[in-house]
């Protein structure tokens, strides 16, 4: 067990590097660098630019080096904790995600409690009903949450909220609380306009854990261990409770490796909309502006949570089911 | 005893508001308690000895009371630079008649263009408290301006003439002089522009990041300590006070940013140092807080229609209008439309420096660009696309400069699909295809493909309406939507034929601004990019004009720069708007394009009829925000209702 750990986590090794590089590439790849495109945008606003300072940034910001040095500066700099500078903010990249970091972790933890509250009894109420008005009637429901896009969502809700209830307009708190200390009342401030993010990230989630859970549930439900338990008299929901379901719960384990990043990168286009000071306009804008390390350190620590969250899943799938083994690896 | 030292310090009191300026000192609500509790001084310690007068500009403006906040919404962080923009403090600035009038400065000697004495107002104050003097000039010149480290690449531009510097003195405490052998017509402009030429530091605040001051090694630890790479890195970057993002920084801005960026909510509170005054004598601004929250650019004009701002005008659109207009009584706020001071709300640039031989031969052949011109029905496309409310015109200044002639204006811009087709004859384009289209000399078929930047439906609108006309002198017309920087570098390397963007973007200009944009001056001009780059590298970069017309205006230019008097610089400026307007470098559309802004219905003094222009105008700096109130009675009308 702890040789195939090892050899895991040196394999990630690899994996980051290429992951490295292939994020460099691809932010590199539209014409341009952040300097352009800050000039572009200066002009498109009317504004005129001073060329002594263009050069100056040019040369601080060592975006006139070859491209090559540029990745290795970057590349030997994370290795070192420093994740490079951001043109747009001018100050180190840690500083800017700083706060946004803790307010994306709890909209997007809650949103997946939300989603897990939802999906679950659903899920098994649609396994064991199966083709029943409520199996319908409810995977109805979760299919509309795919189905409508997260950002129409939150504009209709939005409105709603905005008419009716009088909550201002996107944010994840009333302007007043923004940059202030935390207090009893900012937290329920945010609580107030918190539920809008949730439920429209949420919905979209729901539906395909709703699926998942009753399209597992129904294959244990259908097999032999199943009806042995009916047959020696156990109640209904023990039989459900005690066997099926645990066996139908492995997908929870595996997803766990691609939860990790979105509680990270939370949903961008709907935080967008809703101008949440999440991290995900943040790193879209960072995409927009080439602003190359902030985008870049953010793409490589997404990656790494990927990477972990994987291992991390591998390894609870082991410890939690004993048919599952890891002889495919290391056995020989 | 006690009597006699009562009668001193009422006398004492006595003489210091006679010293003062004979204001009644009215202290701004906001700022008594600090001033009772002795943290700051009374106002009319705070004020210069001269403050500047602000008198009513315009017949509806009026006085104003003192209190509130004012709202308003930028799209990024960094545009909170735009505060300093609407601030609009400058050592001289326009009004609204776009005169230069000295701002922070009391006073300009300006002779011949070449010396200019800049008297600064005796006992001005940073926002910190700390005294604003000629030291904060010497500073900028001596350790920024001359300092290699944080000047690499020199002077800036506008203090440059012929590439010569000027001499610089500090004659006393408040005054200075800059001295050019030649005219720098250039200077004052530069200082009133938007994002202005700083001549000036706090000197006291910045001294601590310089190495000349604290020590090399010093400076440089601390800097690393701080996150940057050298004391001059830090430097530049608490030495910001055009970006508005250091809140330590002292300003002479009529409000302080107290937020650091990242933030998605900027609080501005008043600087109680500020040197202007309204009428009576009180300080001004007269609101004590502004408000900038940061929303995606796509959500501003519904989050301003949902009455979540005060004033807006940025990132709405003319398209936004009808929405906007919607909610008006709902949210209490009034639409106004303001009018751009573009040149041209689109113009087109046919590139004299295309790629493609026989395109470029044609684009540099006049008769070519003026039948182009007369082949767009202008007076369609003003009332398909403006609801008829621009009005046709070439890519020239507008009516309320005074350098406008309504030639200039009407040069080729008559929709006469005969005469166009008669000059492309004229060029010997006569042979045609079997659709109908002419053969360019090699054969090829006309097909002519505009780039676009891809970002307005607006100028695809025109296009589809200048295709069907064109079409009409047997020229197929096709355009390239791209993106923003792809489109400039077709540009830039003249892979582009002709391209779209909006007209001169100055069209309110008095003889003393510059006429830049009339000649080729930087690679950013779109129908000559690579003579544009020739000039802006120092005749190194880019190619040579060949066109003689070309060559004449940039003579012109070269001649406005060093020309000392304003009749030479109006008959310059003339010249060139006859060549450019003749020759139709570019092809306009339509002006007097319209801007919404968005006012609430209780915020006073904003002009109902403006002009939203960068420069000059500094947006809403020209009309001073600082004079905006906010008329708390009427909000309580409303409501009661």
């Amino acid at each position: 067990m702890l040789q195939y750990v090892i050899k895991r986590i040196l394999l990630m090794i690899p994996t980051m590097l290429a992951i490295s590089v292939i994020v460099f590439t691809i932010i590199q790849l539209p014409p341009g660098n952040y300097l352009e495109s800050y000039i572009a945008e200066l002009q498109a606003q009317g504004e005129s630019v001073d060329p002594q300072k263009i050069a100056f940034l040019r040369e601080y910001y060592g975006l006139d080096k070859p491209l090559v040095e540029q990745y290795l500066r970057w590349a030997t700099g994370m290795l070192r904790g420093d994740f490079g500078y951001s043109f747009e903010f001018n100050m180190p990249v840690t500083k800017v995600v700083g706060d946004r970091m803790f307010l994306t972790v709890i909209v997007s933890f809650v949103t997946i409690i939300f989603t897990w509250a939802v999906a679950f009894p659903i899920g098994i109420y649609s396994a064991t009903h199966q083709y029943s008005w409520g199996d319908y009637g409810l995977s109805l429901l979760g299919f509309l949450g795919i189905a409508i896009p997260n950002f129409m969502l939150a504009l209709v809700i939005m409105y709603v909220a905005n008419v009716v209830f009088g909550t201002s307009i996107g944010g994840l708190m009333a302007p007043e609380y923004i940059g202030k200390p935390w207090s009893w009342d900012k937290v329920k401030s945010v609580l107030e306009h918190s539920w809008i993010p949730v439920v429209v990230i949420g919905t979209s989630g729901t539906a395909g854990m709703i699926r998942r859970l009753r399209a597992n549930l129904l294959d244990e439900l259908q097999k032999a261990y199943v009806v042995t338990a009916r047959a020696k008299g156990l109640p209904p929901r023990k039989v459900l409770r005690k066997y099926p379901l645990r066996m139908a719960l492995n997908f929870f384990i595996s997803d766990i490796g691609s939860l990790l990043p979105h509680i990270i990168s939370g949903a961008e286009i709907t935080a967008v909309v809703l101008s949440l000071p999440t991290t995900g306009p943040m790193l879209l804008n960072a995409l927009k502006s080439q602003d190359m390390y902030l985008a870049g350190s953010f793409l490589m620590f997404l990656a790494f949570l990927i990477v972990v969250g994987v291992l991390v899943s591998d390894l609870a799938l082991v410890a939690l089911d004993p048919r599952i083994r890891l002889q495919g690896g290391v056995a020989r | 005893m006690k009597a006699l030292i009562i009668r001193i310090v009422a006398l004492a009191a006595l003489a210091s508001t006679l010293a003062a300026p004979a204001f009644a000192a009215e202290e701004p609500p906001s700022l008594a308690a600090d001033v009772a509790a002795g943290k700051l001084p009374p106002v009319t310690e705070r004020l210069p000895r001269v403050p500047l007068v602000f008198t009513a500009p315009r017949s509806d403006w009026t006085l104003g009371r003192y209190g509130g906040e004012l709202r308003t919404l930028q799209a990024k962080d960094r545009d909170i630079r735009m505060m300093v923009v609407y601030g609009y403090s400058r050592l001289v600035g326009y009004d609204e008649q776009l005169h230069l009038t000295p701002d922070i400065l009391e006073k300009v000697d300006n002779v011949d263009s070449r010396t200019f004495t800049l008297h600064l107002r005796p006992g001005h104050k940073w926002s910190d408290g700390k005294p604003f003097t000629t030291e904060d000039f010497r500073y900028y010149w001596e350790d920024v301006a001359h300092n290699k480290e944080l000047s690499p690449f020199g002077l800036p531009q506008a203090l440059l003439v012929n590439g010569h510097p000027p001499k610089f003195e500090v004659l006393d405490a408040t005054t200075v002089r800059f001295t050019w052998v030649e005219p720098n017509p250039m200077f004052l402009p530069a200082l009133a522009a938007p994002s202005p030429l700083y001549i000036y530091r706090p000197a006291h605040y910045l001294r601590q990041f310089h190495a000349r001051y604290v020590g090399l090694e010093k400076a440089n630890a601390n800097a690393v300590e701080a996150g940057s790479r050298s004391w001059a890195g830090l430097h530049q970057k608490k030495d910001e006070q055009f970006r508005f993002d250091n809140p330590d920084l002292p300003t002479l801005e009529p409000w302080i940013n107290t937020t650091p960026l990242p933030a998605t909510r900027f609080v501005l509170v008043r600087n109680p140092y500020f040197h202007r005054v309204d009428a009576n004598g009180r300080q001004l601004p007269y609101i004590d807080k502004i408000i900038v929250g940061i929303t995606d650019d796509k959500l501003i004009p519904a989050k301003t229609g949902a009455g979540d701002v005060d004033l807006q005008v940025r990132y709405l659109r003319f398209d936004n209008y009808t929405f906007l207009k919607q909610s008006e009584k709902r949210n209490q706020y009034h639409v106004r439309l303001w009018e751009k001071a573009l040149g041209s709300q689109i113009a087109l640039y046919p590139n004299l420096n295309a790629e493609d031989p026989e395109w470029r031969k044609l684009m540099r052949d006049v008769r070519f660009r003026r039948a182009l011109s007369l082949g767009i029905n202008r007076h369609e496309i003003n009332e398909v696309v403006y609801f008829g409310l621009g009005r046709e015109s070439s890519n020239t200044v507008l009516q309320r400069s005074a350098l406008f002639r309504p030639e200039f204006r009407s040069a080729w811009t008559k929709f006469d699909l005969k005469a166009a087709n008669a000059l492309l004859d004229s060029i010997g384009l006569t042979r045609r295809d079997g659709a109908g289209l002419r053969l360019l000399p090699d054969g090829r078929p006309m097909e002519l493909i505009i780039d676009t930047s891809g970002e307005s439906t607006e100028e695809t609108d025109v296009l589809e309406l200048i295709r069907d006309s064109w079409r009409q002198l047997g020229i197929a017309m096709f355009s390239r939507p791209s993106q923003r920087e792809v489109f400039r570098k077709r540009v830039f390397s003249g892979k582009s034929m002709m391209s779209i963007w909006s007209g001169m973007s100055n069209g309110i200009p008095t003889a003393d601004m510059s006429p830049g944009e009339l000649a080729p001056t930087t690679q950013e001009q779109l129908q000559w990019p690579m003579w544009g780059q020739y000039y802006e590298q120092g005749r190194k970069g880019g190619e040579a004009p060949t066109a003689p017309d070309v060559v004449e205006l940039v003579k012109l230019f070269e001649q406005w720069r060093n020309s000392g008097s304003a009749d030479e610089r109006e008959k310059i400026w003339l010249r060139m708007l006859a060549i450019n307007a003749d020759e139709v470098y570019t092809i306009g559309i339509v002006t007097r394009a319209l801007q919404p802004v968005v006012v609430r219905d209780n915020l006073r003094n904003v002009p109902v009829e403006g002009i939203y222009s960068w420069d000059p105008g500094a947006y809403f700096g020209m009309y001073h925000p600082d004079t905006f109130w906010i008329d708390t009675a009427q909000t309580a009308a409303a409501s009661a209702k």
